[in-house]
């Protein structure tokens, strides 16, 4: 099982816990500001994206860069609303600059023998780690291969914890749904009265 | 332990290596050639980033739907915690 080496202070099911208390609050916050009906379907996604990551940097806290970055993106888009649009958008356009980083296999060049394999090897490993630092929030800050390799690691393993988390909570939800729809009084007692009811 | 110092040793970034790719999944280890590991890894690393980040996206989306549908009562957030505790 992957994982057996990995470098989180928190356990994981600490950490899980910690990123889905975090994430109900910042979207009771959020909906408490602006009900989520009164929302556009975009809007209401970035605010839940957004949540999800600001939830997940909250949780790890110190000892990576990569929470700091993301706490600080998100709270420049607040103040000035200019946008975890912005971010979004361009993860995408980094997904399509994929193929723009595509090894390019050059037999040695006549004449110039010294552009030897090693040469395109570090030129290749270097395009690579600018590729990797612009996926890791954060990972345009100075750091060494060392560091930034233990950033990816770190931001690898936090990234499957959130994934886990907000499958969970779709799931919950998406059960939970069904069972109001088709039957709602026979949802555990305590609960079901007060809230439940349509 | 930042940045400071010239040269990390080969041994360290080797170890940090095959830790990184213990996190990877299965597939990309196997096919993973002696030739360049490093920049191998790198683009594996680059490319399960991404796939994460899409599985995110995609999971915020459909959350999102599902929270429209349902009322905005902070007592349905209690319940989910509760579920899923």
């Amino acid at each position: 099982m992957q994982g057996r080496n990995c470098t989180t202070g928190k356990s994981s099911t600490a950490f899980k816990q910690e990123l889905l208390k975090n994430l109900l609050r910042g979207l009771r916050a959020r909906t408490d500001a602006c009900a989520f009906s009164a929302m556009s379907v975009h809007e209401r996604k970035r605010a839940v994206k957004s949540s999800a990551d600001v939830a997940m940097a909250a949780a790890r806290g110190v000892g990576a860069r990569w929470p700091k970055a993301i706490l600080a993106a998100a709270a420049a888009s607040t103040s000035s609303n200019r946008s975890s649009c912005q971010v979004r958008s361009s993860r995408f356009r980094r997904v399509a600059r994929r193929c723009f980083f595509r090894e390019k296999r050059r037999g040695p060049a006549a004449g110039v023998a010294a552009a030897s394999s090693v040469d395109v090897a570090r030129r290749l490993v270097r395009r690579r780690t600018m590729a990797l630092r612009k996926v890791i929030p954060g990972g345009d800050a100075a750091m060494d291969e060392a560091s930034l390799l233990r950033e990816a690691m770190d931001y690898v393993v936090h990234l499957r914890a959130q994934v886990d988390v907000l499958r969970r909570v779709s799931e919950a939800m998406q059960i939970r749904s069904s069972l109001l729809r088709y039957a709602p009084s026979s949802i555990h007692g305590q609960e079901a009265s007060s809230s439940m009811r349509q | 332990m930042s940045g400071r110092r010239g040269r990390i040793s080969d041994e360290e970034i080797n170890e940090l290596i095959s830790k990184l790719q213990a996190l990877l999944p299965e597939s990309s280890r196997r096919r993973n050639a002696i030739r360049s590991p490093a920049s191998k890894l790198l683009k594996e690393t680059c490319s399960y980033i991404k796939s994460l980040h899409r599985e995110v996206d995609d999971l915020s989306d459909r959350l999102s739907e599902l929270m429209s549908t349902m009322d905005n009562d902070s007592p349905q957030a209690e319940i989910i915690r509760s579920i899923l505790r």
